[in-house]
Order: C-alpha cells, then structure tokens, then sequence
C-alpha cells in the first residue's frame, strides 16, 4: 500500500482538498448539478435504473448528495449541524453520512473494568395491567382476525382463492400458517421493510409510500424523506459513499470489477482473498481465519464440518444472555458422567454455541465465567460475534478485547463484516487446523460463490483503520505476491515488534499496494474516534433511557438498545410518531416471533456517526412518545430530561448507573 | 365422648366461619355464581366428571411446574453418581480435537488450490506469474470485467456507500434491490421476483419456505447440494425418481397417485424439484414435459439462467415456455450475471410469501448495492447483446467438436450446456470389481426394467466407479492443463456428505469473452492432458 503525503489540512479526501464551499462558483455549480437532476427525476425517468440516472458523474461530493434534495429547514441539525464549526475544525465526512462531533469529552472507551464480577442485568417486569392488557390486545386482533376470514371467504372468495385447494393443487400456504401474517403483521407492515435509498449512514432516505388496501400493497409517493437513522447495523460508521474506505473500493472495482465468479476451492481464489482473510485473523488475534461471502449462512455450512455423530453441541437456550452458569455447569456435569443417550459412550466432542452480543437482548456473554468453566470441562467455545466485533472492546476485537482475555482461548470466533465493517458476509477465525479443516470440508468452500472483490477492499480498509497501520517498507520477498505461497499462514516479517502483537496495528504489507491510505488513518486516530464515539453514545442512551424511566434490556455498553414497549399496538404507534416528526427519526421495532410475546420492543442500533445532539434528539422523542404511551414503567430514579442532556458527560463516566 | 366433642368445638366453629367468609367472598367475585352453578350441576349429572377435572387440573399444573428444558434424570438409563465420581469423571474425559488434521492427500488439495492475482476474467494471471486461458470459472456471458458494469458500480458505491446495513425487513430493502427485483421479473417475464445475497442459500431456503412436513416433493436423484439441503431442513416427504429420467418420473407419480387414492388421504402440496442444467452432470431437463403434472415446479436454474436461450434468459428461453408456468423459478446472479447472490422468481404471492418465511431472505443482510446495480447493468446488456449468447454457443460447440470423440473421456452433458463435465473413460473397467459393467455415458440408460425404489435417494443401479482413482487421474490431469496454460477444475464436492456419490468429473465453464480460437486451443490442450494422463493409465 501507498501512503498519502501529508496534505495541508488533514483531509480523508483524495480527490478534493476540503468539504466546504470553498467558491461561490463550485457552489453555483453545485446547485446547477442539482437541478438538472431534480428535473431529471420530474421528467419521468423511463430508464430501467432510476437509481442510476441520479448520480451521472463519478465524483459526486458532498455538496450534492446534500443539494439535490429539498432542504426544509436548514436549522434542525439533520443536514448540517446545528452548531456551525469554528475555524479550527475542519470536517473531512459528510455531516448526513457521519456526524461532526469535535468535542472531546463526547468519548468514552468500551472496557471491562478488570477484576470486578460480571453482573447480570436485572431485567425489570412491567406491571400486571400492562401484561394482562398485552394479553387481551393480541386475544382481540386474533378474533377479529378470524371473524374477517370467516365473513371474507364467503363473500369475497377471490381474495382467499390462494389459501384454497383450486385446480387440483393444494393450497400453497395454509390459512393456519399465514393466520399470523395476514391478520396480525399486515396491520402494522407499514413498519416494516420500508424502501430506503443513499447511504445508511447518520442519516438514510426514506422513500415514501402509501398504501389503500390496508398495506396489502404500496405505492410510492415519489417523494423522499431525509431522517436520522437509528436503525441500520452500522455501529463504527462505515457506511459511507464518501472517504478513503470508499476510494479503495473504486480502485479496486476498477482493477478487480465486481465478482470472483467461482468458489474457492474451485477456481475463485484471488490474491485479495488471501490478504483479507490474513489481515481478519490478525485483527481477531487468531491463527488463521477464513471468509465466507454471506454471514447468515456462515454457521449453516461451518458447523457439519465441524460435529458429527457422536458430538453434542449446547447452544443457549432462548440465545439469551442469562446463561445461567449454575444451570449451564450441572448440565455439563450431567452430560459428561452420563454419555451418550442409551449408549452411554463418553461423547466425542461438546460443542458450546454463544453469543458475544446477544442483538434483540442487547446483553453480553459472560466470558470470563464460561472460560473458567471450559478449563475444567474441558468444551469447545464457539463464540458469535456477529453484532459485537467491532463494536466492544477498547480496540474493537469485540468481547474478548472488552474482558481482555486472550482470544485465543476460544476455539472459534465467528462473526460478519455487515455490523461494523460497512461491508457485508462472514468470517471465522481459529488455529491453523480447524480453519484447514474448514476450507476442505465446508459446504462453504465447495459451493458459495466467494467473496466479491469490493467487498473484501471494504472489510481490509475499515478494518486497518481500526488497528492503525505500520508502515513497512517494501522488500522484494514481503511483496503481496510472497503471501499467495505460504497460503494461510500470516507472512508477516517481524521487523516491528508493536505490528505483531495483539490488539496491534496492521503492517502496511498486509494490505495491496494499491490501497492508498491518508495519515489519520494510518496512525489510527481515525479507528479510535470511532470506537470512542461508538461507546460514548451507547453508554449515554442506555443510561439516558433508563433515568428517563424507560424499562431497557441489555448491557450499558451494548450499541444495541432495546426499549420495552409490550404492546404490539404502541410499538406500531411508535414507530409511526417517530417517523412523522419534524425531524424523522428511523427505528426498528420488533416483535414476536423473533421476541417472546408479550416482550414487543423498539431496538436502536447505535452508530459512531451520530452526535450527542442526535442522541439529545432520539431522547427528546421517547421522552414525548413515552409520556404519551405510557411506557415510562421503570422503577428506579429518575431525572429530568434537560438535567440528562446536561450531564450527559457525567452521567455516562458514572461507574455504577443506578 | 362428649368431652371430646366440647374439646373440639372451638375448632369446628373456626372452621365453619373461614368457610363461610370464603363462601361470601367467593361470591363477591364476578360470575363466580356462573362457576358454582356449573361445578354443582355437573357434579349432580355425573359425580366422576368432577374427579376427572380435579384430575386434569392437577396434571395441568404438574405440566406448567415442570421444567421442560432438562432431560429427564429419573429415566431408567440415569446411572446416578455423587459428586466425587461426577468430579473423576469430568477429569478423565477427554474430547476428541475440534478439527481433525488433513490428511496428506486433503493436504495436497489444499495447496492445488490456484491463486488468480488480479481481476478474473477470459485471460487471469495466476500466483506463479503465468496467464492462462481460463475455462474455469462462472463467466458464461463475460461480463467479469465489463468497463460499463465498473462504472455503474463505481457511482454506485458513492451514492449508497458499500454494504446496506440491515436485513431487507429492517431498512435494508433499497430502492436498487426493488428494481434488480423487477429487471429480473421483467427479464424472465413473471409477475414478480425476490433477491437473495447468496446463490447457495437460496433454493435452500425457497424449498423450506413452502413444503413443510406433511407435503410432498418428488425430486430428481441427481439434484445439486443446496437442493438436498433445503430438502433436509423442509422434513417433507421425498420420493425420488432417476436422474433426468421422465419415465421413472411419471412412474412414481403414477404410484403416488394411487397410493393416495387406497388411503384417500387429503390433497397435500405437492412439488417436483430439478435443475434446469444440473449442476452434477450438466445435463438438461425437458422442461414442457415436467409442466404437465399437477404438481408445482421449483426449477432450480442456478447453471443454466444467464448461459442458454437466445438472450441468456435460460431454459423457459429455450423450449420457448413462458416462465410464469415455472412456479418458483430460481437462479444464480452470481453465476448467470457476474455479480453475487441468487434470485426466486414466481408469483406476487410466491414471491410475497418469501419475503416473511424465506429464511436467508429475512436473517440475512441485503445485498451490497453495488453488486446489485452490477446485475442489473447486466441484465441490460444481456438484452440488449444477443451476440453475447450465439458467441458463447459457438464457443460450446468448438469445444465439444473437440472433446465429443475423445476416447478416453465421456460426456454426460447436454450438447448446449455452458458447463461441461468430462469423466474419465477407462476402456476396460479391470481396476474396478470384475462383475460390475463399464460405467454408461449416460446414466439415465438403465436397462433392466426393474424400476428404483423411490424412497431411497439412491438408484437401483448405481453406477459403479473408482472415485478415488478418477479424481487422481483428473487432478493430474488439471495440472497438466495448468502446464501448457488453461485454467480448468475439477468440480468439487464433499464426498460423503452428499446423497449420492457422484462420479468425479473435470467442469469446464465456457465464456463468451474467449475467443472461437482460444476455445479451440484450450479445448485442445485439455485433449491432449487427457490423452497422456488416461493414456499412460491404459498400459
């Protein structure tokens, strides 16, 4: 990799030398740019990629993606913010795709504090009237949703032709099975899988739809909606169309085009892969570690691999994170002095399957406890990090930074790039055999497409920026080409003791030559803010949250905030009113099946590029809709919302959060 | 006596005065006079129904108190232990190694593996500096590399950023994604389609999305690995016919027929799965005679979309049959447009239906705008350039004009497939088991006319092959190609965990992107392997 000279100001920028309007003519330009589109957009694109039509240059800045919209009002700290930087602070992001926040004190460091026992979080029952009015609210929906399909199906029967057997085939889905779907999740679909464009960034674009057969289908309006997104798996705040992550993947778009088009253990191994899949076994600490081009799937084609007949695999019961370890501990003592059903043959392997960050719960796994247990029951650890690597942990290597235990004692890391990479797929990491064993005998090697160029850029350059970089110089023998020999070992020539040990940073060998970093990055600055901003919010919401009176799940330091709402009707009404304000704020509200009954929840996803005024803002929101709901059921002490935004700094320092 | 009885009559006065305050209490509570009423008029009608009710209630609460997690340790094969022995025990065992060591041959796999250096394509450069011709990868229509599909790309990736952050339910469902969907509907000419970010998790979650236990799939013996696997996690009924073979086909529909028809069982969903071109052999299905049984049609078209019909729209192309009579239509963007991921293309309500109970659709983040856009450019192209598809068929018959009359290599394929596969023919099967007969080229010509059982995935008549010996000979024999510098595989699969075995066999992937000579020098090149590894085998 290349190294950009230092440039005059700090810019992450290749291409321009700053983000501000520096002339009135490139304003004017700008403005002109952004007509045309607009016009464009009115005249009825007939295209087959609208989408497309709407960016025709390649060097679209930030100017426009702001410009061509119809900015309201420039006042409410959704475009720009709402204090203007002084003449010091020079911003290198766009303010809609990473906030600016150039005060320091807004940072904090995710970190177990070390020696202190890791306690569970209580989780506060709401009381009997909310339960029982849950209750009878679902009782309510389902008979009126089978009044409806009685009364339908014997006067509207085209409507249920598809739930009946017709023209000798069976009906395809049961009115049993879909029951739930069309009576009860069609109410409130208009929270659901709504169409969003531009980057999922600080902010996103809603596309605005309307529906007027009750959400059986929609129309788009053709406007759009610019609102603050807390709802996108973005937690360090990768995802953005602009800066060095995104100049690396252009290069490599232009050098690599889009596709491997083939498996790896066929012929779709590129150099890229190699590298890539060095570089996240670096970054994990671990020997070595594969890539798999989607992460759903990722466990799916590891774990046969891995068990077979004979081998037991304990997974956490609700994948909860009340793993309750006296319960865990006599099952471990059951198993092993018992065998094998019937058998009793000792059991091969024991396989125990948890979470790192449990993402509808927002609680962390108990690591130090379940390594404890491990040295004497001697189970492999098999820890899911999908929503927590990158996002805990002082160095973002996730919950085994976050306790700072050595990663190596869990045999296997797993987790996706989608979270906090801004990318997409998975990865595991382990020692060098298992991750052998992996390439030969995964459905995942023989028959997924690997991984798309792009996309691995992504992952290595979100993923230096977060370690640093140490610039290697060059030798002949450390070029790329020697890695591709050696073909999952870490070839990395040890002249720098600081590059090689873990939480380190990466040597610029690791990376492709091609790859050109700007200095913020290199040294990590950039990596750290974001982790530092990352927990800063977390912490505050959580906490914020809580004094407000709000019943919340999870940890203080999780980026995932789930706000108990129980109902199925407010939790609908919430997403709505949140949607509908001056300033729109984009959640994500879930419930059951994926959470139990009664528990329906609005879930943040917290992210590095927002600010604390977008946290002050989110708060401001729930605080309104929380009075109104009745949702403030916590008990506990409570603090005026202006006392929490004014303490904001305190509140968060706080070693214990009452 | 009645000493005793005064002894006692504090207590009965106790007693006759907390039940009468139950009893008004009890009557405070509303509708508790309904309750009474009822207990007093069923206990009069029949006195043992209200012991059954005790009965029951009891058992109810037994149920709800019990934990339902644990194993039951009062079975009859809980061995109890105290704690010392459990203690002992715990340090005596020891589990076996998480993952077992490769063995010098997985090893010597492993490291065949070929490193391209740079961007795929017709010609890639290799890991040892060499570029060769590459009839290896999934590039039927060329467009790996196309200037037209990077710059699309590249304004993508500046108006979107790269990944989209979030399952499609959650935000994740961009506005390039609801267009991909409907280039993809309007390309086949369906009502509507779905997107799914990989190919391989696809139709594994297509099948399950649909047939659930109770129903019935009659699928081909021959079907892909992500078939079985969504036929695995669907736990329906599977009844399996012979490999490409319409008339084991109507047989077991025929018994199936009847075997409804003796129990009088209810209609249940009932679905055939197969491949367009099948992945395994290449061969192709004969798609308006699969149309004809009231059975719906999942068509996994992962091969042949993007690689056969006049503009690459696959087999509904091909035997002109409009794609909406194919019921859940799937394919591969990632093998048929050079991008990533797989797609579902049906009806509104097919497609509708996947969206909440397609598994990798709802867990799985949305594709990567940039990939998406890619396949949309791609599908542009494709209409727009059917050049692109008579190239790549003339590509194919140059190389098959090649190949075909090789001795010492079989062909199962189908004369248009994009995807070749090569077995080795040995001319006397001396090295296998003297009784077993010389594998056929084609392994629907069974003879005998005993039909196989369509219960069991595995045909009567297996074909009977040395799989170790052919995937040596073949690997030399993809080294040797190596050598003189054309890139092929071997296609690999994981031996064992598939239903059946299946014959080993070198896949060539034809491009439009080579040339009419190239094709021929690399179809040559692959001759002569052939003919100096299997040769030197003969003697």
């Amino acid at each position: 990799m290349a190294i950009n000279p230092a440039s005059p100001t700090p810019s992450m920028f290749r291409k321009k030398p700053s983000s501000a309007m520096s002339t009135a003519a490139s304003y004017l330009s700008a403005v002109s740019k952004a007509d045309a589109r607009a016009r464009g957009l009115n005249g009825g694109s007939t295209t087959s990629t609208p989408a497309l039509s709407l960016s025709s240059s390649v060097t679209s800045s930030s100017e426009d993606t702001v410009l061509h919209e119809d900015i309201g009002d420039s006042a409410d700290g959704l475009y720009y913010p709402s204090v203007p930087p002084t003449s010091e602070q020079v911003f290198t992001t766009v303010h809609t795709e990473f906030g600016h926040c150039a005060n320091e004190s807004y940072r904090y460091t995710s970190r177990h504090t070390p020696g202190e026992p890791v306690k569970g979080v209580v989780e506060q029952d709401p009381p009997y009237y909310i339960l029982i009015t849950t209750y009878v609210s679902y009782l309510l929906v389902i008979c009126i949703g089978h009044l409806r399909d009685f009364i339908g199906k014997r006067f509207k029967p085209s409507a249920f032709r598809h739930l009946m057997t017709q023209d000798g085939y069976a009906a395809l889905n049961s009115d049993f099975d879909s029951f739930y779907t069309r009576r009860l999740k069609s109410r409130i679909d208009d929270c659901f899988s709504h169409p969003v464009t531009g980057v999922p960034g600080r902010t996103i674009l809603l596309l605005d739809r309307y529906s007027t057969d009750h959400n059986v289908t929609f129309q788009p309006t053709g406007t759009r909606t610019r609102g603050l997104n807390i709802s996108s798996y973005n937690y360090l705040g990768f995802a953005q169309g602009d800066g060095p992550c995104a100049d690396a993947v252009e290069e490599s778009v232009a050098r690599y085009g889009v596709s491997a088009c083939s498996t790896r253990r066929e012929v779709g191994t590129l150099d890229l892969h190699l590298q890539a899949e060095a570089l996240v076994a670096r970054f994990m600490g671990m020997e070595s570690a594969l890539i798999s081009s989607m992460g759903f799937a990722t466990n799916s084609t590891i774990i046969p691999a891995l068990v077979s007949k004979g081998c037991l695999v304990i997974s956490d019961e609700f994948n909860h994170a009340s793993i309750r370890y006296g319960a865990l501990e006599s099952l471990l003592r059951e198993v092993i002095s018992q065998g094998q059903p019937k058998t009793h043959r000792p059991w091969k392997k024991i396989l125990i399957i948890v979470e790192g960050l449990y993402s509808m719960e927002g609680t962390l796994v108990n690591l130090p406890a379940l390594l404890e247990l491990k040295k004497k029951y001697k189970f492999y650890l098999f820890v899911d990090e999908a929503h927590s690597v990158g996002a805990m942990g002082p160095h973002g290597r996730g919950v085994a930074d976050y306790f700072d235990v050595n990663p190596r004692s869990i045999d296997i890391l797993m987790g996706t790039f989608t979270k906090s990479f801004g990318a997409a797929g998975g990865y595991i990491a382990g020692n060098k055999a298992l991750i052998e064993r992996l390439r030969i005998s995964s459905h995942y090697s023989a028959y997924t497409e690997a991984m798309a160029p792009p996309v691995l850029t992504q992952v290595m350059a979100s993923m230096a920026s977060i370690m640093g970089v140490t610039i290697i110089p060059e030798t002949k023998n450390s070029s790329s080409l020697s890695l591709l020999h050696s073909s999952n070992a870490i070839p990395v020539p040890v002249t720098n003791l600081e590059a090689t040990a873990y939480p380190g940073t990466a040597p610029s060998t690791a990376l492709p030559n091609w790859v050109s970093l700007p200095p913020s990055l290199c040294d990590g600055s950039d990596g750290r803010m974001r982790l530092r901003r990352l927990a800063f919010n977390s912490r505050y919401l959580n906490r914020a949250l809580r004094k407000l009176g709000f019943i919340t799940y999870g940890h203080d330091d999780s980026p995932v905030v789930p706000l108990l709402v129980f109902h199925p009707g407010k939790m609908a009404v919430f997403s709505r009113m949140m949607r509908t304000r001056a300033i729109p704020i984009v959640i994500v509200v879930v419930a059951y099946p994926a959470t139990p009954l009664v528990t329906s929840r609005v879930r943040f996803c917290l992210s590095a590029s927002h600010t604390k005024e977008d946290i002050d803002l989110v708060l401001k929101a729930c605080d309104e809709i929380g009075e109104l709901l009745d949702l403030k059921q916590a008990v506990g002490e409570r603090w005026p919302l202006e006392e929490i935004t004014k303490r904001a700094v305190e509140l968060v320092s706080m070693k214990e959060c009452p | 006596m009645s000493a005793t009885t005064s002894s006692l009559e504090p207590l009965f006065t106790i007693l006759s005065y907390s039940y009468a305050t139950l009893e008004t209490n009890f009557y405070k509570l509303p509708g508790s006079s309904v309750v009474a009423r009822y207990v007093k008029s069923s206990h009069q009608n029949d006195p043992g129904r209200t012991l059954l009710e005790v009965f029951l209630i009891i058992f109810a609460i037994r149920t709800l108190l019990q934990s339902r997690t644990r194993a039951d340790n009062s079975g009859k094969h809980f061995i109890s232990f105290d704690e010392k022995e459990i203690d002992e025990l715990v340090d005596e065992w020891t589990p076996e190694p998480l993952a077992a060591e490769l063995s010098p041959k997985e090893q010597a796999e492993l490291a065949s593996i070929p490193v391209i250096v740079g961007p795929t394509g017709p010609k890639p450069k290799l890991s040892n500096g060499k570029t060769v011709l590459n009839l290896a990868s999934y590039n039927f229509t060329g467009l790996a590399g196309n200037e037209d599909i990077k710059q699309s790309g590249v304004e993508t990736l500046r108006k979107y950023g790269l990944g989209s952050c979030g399952p499609p339910g959650f935000y994740g469902n961009q506005d390039v994604h609801i267009q991909l969907e409907k280039d993809i509907a309007d390309f086949l000419g369906t009502e509507s389609a779905i997107l799914y970010s990989q190919a391989f998790s696809t139709i594994s979650s297509v099948i399950p999305a649909f047939c659930k236990r109770g129903d019935l799939i009659v699928a081909d013996r021959g079907v892909n690995f992500s078939i079985q696997k969504g036929l695995q996690i669907s736990r329906c009924t599977v009844r399996w016919y012979d490999h490409n073979d319409l008339n084991s086909l109507e047989q077991v529909l025929e018994a199936i027929e009847k075997e409804r028809q003796k129990k009088r069982s209810p209609l249940t969903r009932r679905f055939i799965v197969t491949e367009g071109i099948f992945d395994h052999d290449g061969a192709m299905s004969d798609l308006p005679k699969l149309l004809k049984f009231k059975y719906r049609l999942i068509l996994d078209e992962s091969i042949s979309f993007g690689s056969v019909g006049r503009t690459g729209r696959g087999l509904t192309e091909l035997y002109n049959v409009p794609a909406d009579q194919v019921d859940m239509l799937v394919g591969s963007v990632a093998n048929g447009l050079a991008s990533a991921g797989g797609f579902c293309a049906g009806t509104n309500i097919v497609v509708n239906h996947q969206r909440i109970n397609g598994t990798s659709f709802v867990f799985s983040a949305a594709m990567p705008a940039l990939l998406t856009v890619a396949a949309s450019e791609g599908i542009s192209i494709l209409r727009n350039t059917p050049s692109i598809l008579s190239t790549l068929q003339e590509n194919i018959r140059a190389v098959r004009v090649i190949l075909d009359r090789v001795d010492c290599i079989s062909i199962p394929s189908h004369p248009a497939s994009a995807t070749i596969h090569l077995h080795v023919k040995l001319p006397s099967p001396m090295h296998l088991s003297p009784r077993v007969p010389p594998p056929s080229p084609s392994l629907s010509s069974s003879s005998s006319g005993k039909p196989s059982n369509p219960l069991s995935p595995t045909p009567r008549e297996a074909p009977q092959f040395d799989a170790e010996l052919e995937e040596k000979l073949l690997q030399d024999v993809v080294e040797e190609a190596l050598a003189q510098g054309v890139l092929i595989t071997r296609a690999k699969r994981l031996r064992g965990q598939e239903l059946n075995d299946i014959r080993p066999s070198i896949r060539l992937a034809i491009s439009a992107a080579l040339n009419k000579k190239d094709c021929e020098k690399a179809a040559n090149v692959v001759k002569a392997a052939f003919v100096k590894i299997v040769g030197r085998q003969r003697r």
